[in-house]
């Protein structure tokens, strides 16, 4: 494979956080703590790729969501987006990767939403003719037409995600970034997003980084995934390749003869597997 | 450039999504600059008639300074520190566009939303009263104390020109300011306590709420080496008082340096900050 055939390029990636010594008092002898909360991570996403990023709460996930989104600065390491480093050509990534942050909302919270849209079509020149043919696409594919003249305040969190998602994706972004983004919604509208990515997926070839807790989005939309735990990656492969790997090493099957991956996420989590 | 223009509407239909606020907001204005004028006109009527503090030049000074006083506000500070504090400002860092320059355009639309609905209001309700308490006409009770004011030239006008020119320097001194104390939040996380103390500070030395030249002399000569009277003894005094042309450009340089002088402060702490920070939560 080239090496622009690679959306993203991750090479022994560092993060360490400082944290004030808090147990130890005043007087503690050392006033700072070192959290690593990234210790040297590599890996590569080809283009197209849909990927789930999972890890235990506090394992270094969005740490690593952020320094890919070029929020957070490495300690060490290098990214690099479709050949581009975030050092010299941040405005370029920026154009072309769209994130969402399924606890956080991009859009202005007291205007309408249809605003906010406006706001990103000119942010990233968008031109009058793709503008509107996405807004189309998005508009039947998320229903974005009954609250589109609604500000944010006003939506269920359901809403605000799907209109969140259509702003990331109103500038044909190369990658996209989820971060959570199914938190704390109803199965309804789960289906909807879940269709909505692979749609997506299929016809601009958009590779995804999805990180999630729920094992149902990965099955529903991954073809691969990469395990991360206190900072370090643990796996990374197809889902399938994983399940061999555990019936291979665990030799553990259940009733029904399928392996259940919710199942083997806890054995990693637990530390009795990989 | 029409981006920036986006963020400009956008801040100015924030500003106007809750109608009550801006009511509000210019109610209390009204009633700030009533009272502040009957405090100095009290204070002038018993002791403080020095023979070198002029009344008028006072009176005229605080009136201005109020109504400049609703252009001048700016609570990028408090913005900085809110998205730094929740995680927030994440998703502004994403974003092709430069995150100060954001700001600006925002304020600058915060800033005429405020100047139709309380800066235009207020100069039109002063100078409609003030002309009206002296004529026969009308004398409502609680309008007397206004009559000090009758018959008086609020601005010199000769001199509005400079004026303007040194709002319009005082505007992005105070901006550059409240920016800088924002992103002290990159280290701190939470400011507020620093907002607090600057905030008072400041409110002394800029002259919004005394003249400056009524400090005693060591706080006079301090302050001379401080950007805080760039916002409003500056300007304040060009719109007021007559002055020599060579004075009032003295003024103006040394606004321009401050300028200068913040902006590249500014600079380095947000290029020094951006490393620094630390995503809050998730």
């Amino acid at each position: 494979m080239r090496p622009d055939d690679y959306s993203i390029e991750v090479k022994n990636l560092k993060k360490t956080f400082q944290v004030r010594n808090r147990e130890g008092g005043l007087f503690a002898a050392k006033r700072y703590l070192q959290i690593e909360a990234v210790r040297d991570i590599s890996f590569s996403i080809p283009k197209g790729e849909i990927v789930g990023l999972i890890g235990s709460n506090g394992a270094g996930k969005s740490t690593t969501v952020k320094m890919l989104t070029g929020i957070l600065t490495p300690d060490q390491g290098s990214i690099r987006i479709r050949g581009m480093d975030y050092r010299k050509n941040r405005r370029d990534i920026l154009m072309q990767i769209g994130v969402v942050f399924g606890q956080r909302s991009v859009l202005c919270w007291d205007i309408p939403i249809v605003e906010s849209f406006r706001l990103f079509r000119d942010m990233y020149s968008i031109s009058e003719q793709t503008y509107r043919k996405n807004m189309d696409i998005f508009s039947e594919l998320l229903n974005l037409k009954e609250y589109l003249y609604q500000p944010p305040r006003l939506l269920s969190l359901g809403q605000r995600t799907k209109a969140d998602l259509a702003a990331a994706l109103l500038y044909d972004p190369e990658i996209l970034f989820l971060d959570e983004p199914t938190i704390g919604i109803d199965v309804l509208a789960k289906d909807r997003i879940r269709e909505f990515i692979k749609v997506i997926n299929r016809e601009r070839h958009t590779t995804v980084v999805l990180t999630t807790h729920d094992v149902s989005d990965i099955e529903a939309l991954c073809h691969k995934m990469l395990v991360i735990d206190r900072g370090s990656l643990l796996y990374d492969g197809t889902l399938q390749g994983m399940k061999e790997q555990y019936l291979a090493q665990c030799g553990e099957t259940s009733a029904t003869g399928e392996i259940e991956l919710e199942h083997i996420i806890k054995q990693i989590y637990e530390g009795s597997f990989l | 450039m029409r981006k920036y223009v986006d963020h400009m509407t956008i801040g100015m239909k924030e500003q106007l999504v809750y109608p009550g606020a801006v009511w509000a907001g210019l109610f209390s204005k009204v009633l700030y600059l009533y009272l502040q004028f009957c405090i100095w006109k009290a204070l002038f009527s018993d002791c403080l008639e020095k023979p070198t503090i002029n009344r008028t030049d006072t009176l005229r000074y605080i009136i201005i300074a109020t109504i400049v006083s609703t252009i001048m506000e700016c609570n990028v500070t408090e913005k900085i520190n809110a998205q730094i504090q929740s995680g927030n400002i994440a998703i502004e860092l994403i974003r092709p566009i430069g995150f100060k320059r954001m700001l600006f355009a925002r304020h600058v639309g915060d800033t005429a939303v405020k100047m139709i609905c309380c800066t235009l209001p207020l100069i039109v309700l002063t100078t409609v009263t003030m002309q009206w308490c002296g004529a026969d006409g009308l004398r409502l009770p609680f309008l007397q104390e206004w009559s000090a004011g009758t018959g008086m030239q609020l601005m010199c006008i000769d001199q509005l020109g400079y004026g303007i020119l040194s709002l319009f320097l005082a505007y992005g001194i105070q901006f550059l300011y409240s920016l800088i104390i924002g992103l002290l939040a990159f280290w701190l996380i939470v400011t507020w306590p620093v907002n607090m103390f600057l905030g008072a500070v400041y409110r002394l030395l800029s002259g919004v709420w005394i003249p400056v030249t009524l400090f005693p002399e060591l706080l006079y000569r301090i302050n001379l080496w401080l950007p805080f009277r760039a916002v409003y003894a500056i300007p304040v005094s060009i719109l007021t008082t007559e002055m020599k042309r060579k004075v009032i450009w003295q003024s103006v340089s040394v606004q321009m340096v401050w300028l200068v002088i913040l902006y590249g402060f500014s600079l380095f702490l947000w290029r020094v900050g951006r490393k620094k920070l630390v995503v809050q939560g998730g």
